[in-house]
């Protein structure tokens, strides 16, 4: 079962939480990210569920305009 | 001197700031590019964006992020590229999170060719991000209701454009700038987006716009770093030329030269009359 993160697939992590997704991707640092297209704060990433299918986007900072 | 000439400074949902150019952070060729001009810049703001790590890429914005903590320059995160408020807020809402910072400078897009601003998403999206507490910096038109009703809904700076996003046409409609500032003399107006030169700059600030913000006119001109340095004292000039009140346009001629005294001219003030 996977998840698709960034517009790639991922295998879905156990326990099914956005804490233990973003443990197995280690992304660097400063990160946030959004939950089927909701932003979820640091603080609620243990609590949000993930399932498969779920589309998870982690964006950094870029320059901008 | 007058008070507004001792205590000149930009004020944004009050911080206050010496520069009045923000400069934007892409579309440079190099790092380094960007940082030198920065330096030559000095502006009161960078703006800056937030995407999804590029597939391949160790660096996932990390050397970018250094760069900026070290400017030590204030941070705006904009919204580019949303073509929806609900996309506009959520993005703001990560870029919250990530710059660590209320200000955002608010973009939703209407039209993917022109990139104008969406008028209804717009004054939407800015009503529900002054809800969620942001400092919204929202880049609009120079339509008069429309920069009435962000206002209405919160925005204390509005971010009207002179032309299209990287065009450098400069103000294409300089009638309804003007009038737009006449109507809106108590809140911080920023050009955003069309400028080309500085002459354009300098015009806009000759008009009374409080700042400019630059990008795309910096960074791919040819020399960037000289071409910072421009703006930032057109800037200058333009704000110190606002400041010290411009002359009256006149209809006719007006000698500068006194012509009281002027050598072989006829004196019409002596009596024809006297010649016998």
């Amino acid at each position: 079962m996977f998840v698709i993160v960034n517009g790639v697939t991922r295998p879905l992590p156990e326990p099914r939480t956005l804490t233990a997704l973003l443990i197995s991707l280690s992304p660097k640092t400063p990160f946030a990210v959004a939950h089927n297209e909701e932003f979820v704060s640091r603080g609620d990433y243990a609590a949000c569920r993930i399932s498969p299918g779920d589309r998870i986007d982690i964006v950094h900072p870029t320059a901008g305009g | 001197m007058k008070e507004r000439q001792i205590d000149d400074q930009l004020v944004i949902y009050g911080r206050r700031f010496s520069s009045r150019l923000l400069l934007g952070t892409a579309r440079y060729e190099s790092p380094s590019l960007l940082d030198d001009a920065i330096r030559a810049a000095d502006p009161a703001m960078l703006t800056v964006s937030l995407r999804r790590q590029v597939a391949g890429s160790a660096d996932s914005g990390q050397s970018f992020w250094n760069l900026l903590r070290e400017t030590k320059r204030t941070i705006l995160p904009n919204t580019a590229g949303c073509l929806s408020p609900h996309e506009a807020i959520k993005t703001a809402c990560m870029a919250r999170e990530l710059f660590q910072t209320d200000l955002i400078k608010l973009e939703v897009i209407g039209d993917e060719v022109s990139l104008q601003p969406d008028p209804f998403g717009l004054v939407e999206a800015a009503n529900q991000l002054v809800r969620l507490g942001f400092q919204v910096l929202p880049y609009c038109t120079e339509d008069w209701i429309l920069c009435r009703r962000l206002m209405d809904v919160g925005c204390q700076v509005l971010m009207p454009w002179a032309a299209p996003i990287g065009t450098g046409q400069g103000p294409r409609n300089p009638r309804a700038l003007r009038e737009l500032r006449e109507r809106v003399p108590n809140i911080p107006l920023i050009i955003d987006a069309g400028i080309g030169l500085p002459s354009h700059a300098c015009q806009v600030m000759e008009w009374g716009f409080d700042g400019v913000l630059l990008n795309t006119a910096v960074s791919r001109a040819d020399d960037p770093v000289r071409m910072a340095g421009a703006f930032a004292s057109a800037i200058k000039a333009g704000r110190s030329a606002f400041l010290a009140g411009p002359m009256i346009v006149q209809e006719t001629a007006v000698s500068s030269t006194p012509e009281i005294g002027r050598p072989f001219a006829t004196d019409f003030s002596t009596p024809l009359a006297t010649a016998t």
